[in-house]
């Protein structure tokens, strides 16, 4: 028995699915999570039967990417038997699909989720009468505290074990228009809406979409979880993972390593220098880099992020980002991967899976390289400029932000089209339930564990057999001419520029012992922050948009880091 | 007195007519706005994107479309 779970976005369809399945979707309280076909297994009725959550949709005949994977395949009749899933605080614009499903001809339930929020904000669904009225089998549930589930679970194993499952009789009418008519009636009749006082989440609700309000506060939270991601970040990477590694795993490594003869096998796994962060080693920089120095980082934002989610915090902030993206070609939704990316850049791009157009995935992407320095290089900026005014270091943000910007601004007039204008739900506030918080939390950490680090660590190896036969060493020397006349700096910088590939941050905090003047500092700071996305980023951003997007991203990076270092050196000469 | 949705200062408002292709026209009526029905604008951000109330919820719309979308004030 193979059954579909279909409904609106942002109804709480992955919830029932988990619930379901025991299988454990991703949810958010953001229209549009799921773009991925999500399958899973479970045993009702004693049958074994497949249920497969289809992207949210509003209508069949929507345009959006979600929208055309759900209509194909619910269109394509290969299954048995449509959950409807429906929000009932939105009984009216939920009803819509519904009524399209219903012309299937399909076997159909409807599974009523929300409905202790809808109650608390005094709306009334008499659902026993949208029972009769619908003549189909409705079943409300509590999806995010598992209430009803017992009772669906019999319930629908009831319903399926039927000879015959009954198929829904109403008239429909094919026009849009008349169906909203009919919506209209049908919602009169089970559906009473009575006054309550706004409750704290409304009025935050309020607050935080009023303009005059919204934007500070924006500002403020921005802020806030920044910190708290370096906080959180840099706390773990401190005090457990960097400790672990090595007390623990480096000792073992000194070991292993110790079995093997010098030669060319004992290079390749260990390369020359097995400090980590210094030398290749897929062993000690391989395991370093994705997990002691990247993953602190992603499961700290992905915390703050999962829980602005969870709350609804991200419709908004698009909503108030939304002027300014549009001068650089995206919408409000476009600000999403940049701001991911001041966290770390490796979750920046896994969302810009959120983008529709392949135009604004690539100027978004763009925009998150050159524009974001990640947190941990942020951080290491603010350290070797410490000693000199904070005038300073403002300027080389105040320029990376700048150059970004214009970047995109140029990007936007290259490409054709324009940006698409913004259209999105505007969910209520939810208060985070903590079960679901750590379902996401588990997904999404999984997911960067398999799809990330096999792509570091491989990328790390090559580079290490690269630098075995001096490749790495002849491009070094290649370059620093090139730093050298261009950027007036030290010959001795272009091996940092090398390492800094690998690990950006670090690579400027290794200017430090060279000398360099404030103007050398400052200038160096700006490309080692914009010449190159990192490794880590640069394999999950081949992952996500294929090579050939991947190529002119960073192309499109290295021209526009080579002309603004240029122009930085040349203009701070007059200065200093 | 007829407007579009960008300019309209009134709260309540029923929509006339959408001047939008074909796809516009989908994206709207698929979230209940539609010649004929109402809806309300809850706020507006200047020179950009305005949040609507249609049937019981929230949806913001691009500048852009919401030239596209006329209304009447009553």
């Amino acid at each position: 028995m193979k059954i579909v779970l279909v409904g609106n976005p942002n109804v709480g369809k992955s919830v029932v699915f988990s619930y379901l399945t025991g299988y454990t979707a991703i949810s958010s309280n953001y229209p549009g999570t799921t773009v991925d076909i999500l399958k899973g297994k479970t045993r009702l009725c004693n049958k074994e039967c497949e249920v497969v959550d289809v992207p949210g949709c509003y209508s069949l005949e929507g345009e959006s990417v979600a929208e055309k994977v759900a209509s194909e395949i619910i269109k394509s009749n290969d299954y048995d038997v449509i959950f409807n899933v429906i929000d009932s605080n939105n009984l009216e614009r939920n009803l819509l699909l519904t009524l399209e499903l219903f012309e299937l001809g399909k076997p159909i339930v409807i599974i009523a989720t929300k409905t202790d929020i809808a109650k608390n904000k005094g709306i009334d669904i008499d659902y026993d009468k949208l029972s009769d009225v619908l003549d189909v089998k409705i079943f409300p549930v509590v999806a995010t505290a598992g209430i009803g589930f017992n009772f669906l679970e019999r319930e629908i194993s009831t319903f399926l074990n039927a000879p015959e499952l009954p198929l829904p009789k109403i008239q429909i009418p094919p026009d849009i228009t008349e169906k909203w008519k009919i919506i209209g009636e049908i919602t009169l009749k089970v559906q009473k809406i009575y006054h309550k006082h706004p409750s704290f989440l409304e009025k935050l609700e309020e607050i935080t979409t009023t303009p005059t309000t919204a934007i500070p506060l924006a500002f403020i939270l921005i802020i806030t979880s920044f910190y708290l991601i370096r906080f959180i970040g840099e706390g773990i990477i401190n005090y457990i993972f960097d400790p672990l590694f090595n007390n623990y795993y480096m000792p073992i490594v000194d070991r292993f390593s110790s079995l093997f003869n010098e030669g060319f096998l004992k290079n390749i796994i260990f390369s020359k220098n097995m400090t980590p962060l210094e030398g290749f080693s897929v062993l000690t920089t391989g395991i370093y880099v994705p997990f002691v120095v990247v993953l602190p980082y992603v499961f700290a934002f992905y915390l703050i992020l999962s829980i602005l989610e969870d709350i609804g915090y991200l419709p908004r902030l698009a909503v108030i980002l939304d002027r300014l993206s549009h001068k650089i070609g995206l919408h409000g939704y476009g600000s999403i991967p940049i701001i991911m990316g001041l966290g770390c850049k490796v979750p920046g791009v896994f969302s810009l899976r959120i983008l529709e157009s392949n135009r604004e995935k690539i100027i978004a992407a763009s925009l998150l390289f050159l524009i974001s320095p990640c947190m941990p290089q942020s951080a290491m900026i603010f350290a070797i400029l410490s000693k000199y005014p904070l005038v300073y270091t403002v300027i080389v943000f105040i320029y990376i932000f700048g150059v970004g910007i214009s970047a995109s601004y140029v990007l936007n007039k290259m490409l054709k089209g324009k940006a698409d204008d913004l259209f999105v739900e505007i969910p209520p506030y939810h208060k985070p339930v903590f079960k679901n918080l750590v379902f996401k939390m588990r997904l999404r950490i999984t997911q960067f564990l398999f799809d990330a680090v096999p792509f570091v660590m491989g990328g790390i190896l090559l580079i290490n057999i690269l630098d075995i036969f001096s490749i790495l060493d002849l491009l070094s020397k290649y370059f620093a001419p090139v730093l050298n006349k261009i950027f007036s700096l030290p010959a001795q910088t272009s091996s940092i520029v090398m390492l800094g590939f690998l690990k950006k941050d670090v690579a400027i905090t290794l200017l430090a012992p060279f000398n360099l003047s404030l103007k050398e500092i400052m200038v160096s700071c700006f490309f080692l922050v914009t010449y190159m996305p990192c490794l880590a980023s640069i394999f999950v951003l081949l992952k996500e948009l294929g090579k050939k997007i991947t190529f002119y991203v960073i192309v499109f990076n290295l021209l526009i880091s080579l002309i603004f270092t240029f122009i930085f050196s040349q203009s701070l000469r007059l200065f200093f | 007195m007829k407007t579009n949705l960008a300019k309209a200062n009134n709260k309540k408002l029923k929509v006339v007519q959408i001047n939008g292709g074909h796809n516009i026209l989908k994206k709207l009526n698929s979230m209940g706005i539609f010649e004929g029905s109402w809806i309300e604008k809850v706020v507006s951000y200047e020179h950009g994107p305005i949040i609507v109330k249609v049937m019981n919820s929230r949806l913001a719309i691009g500048r852009g479309m919401a030239e596209k979308i006329m209304v009447e004030e009553i």
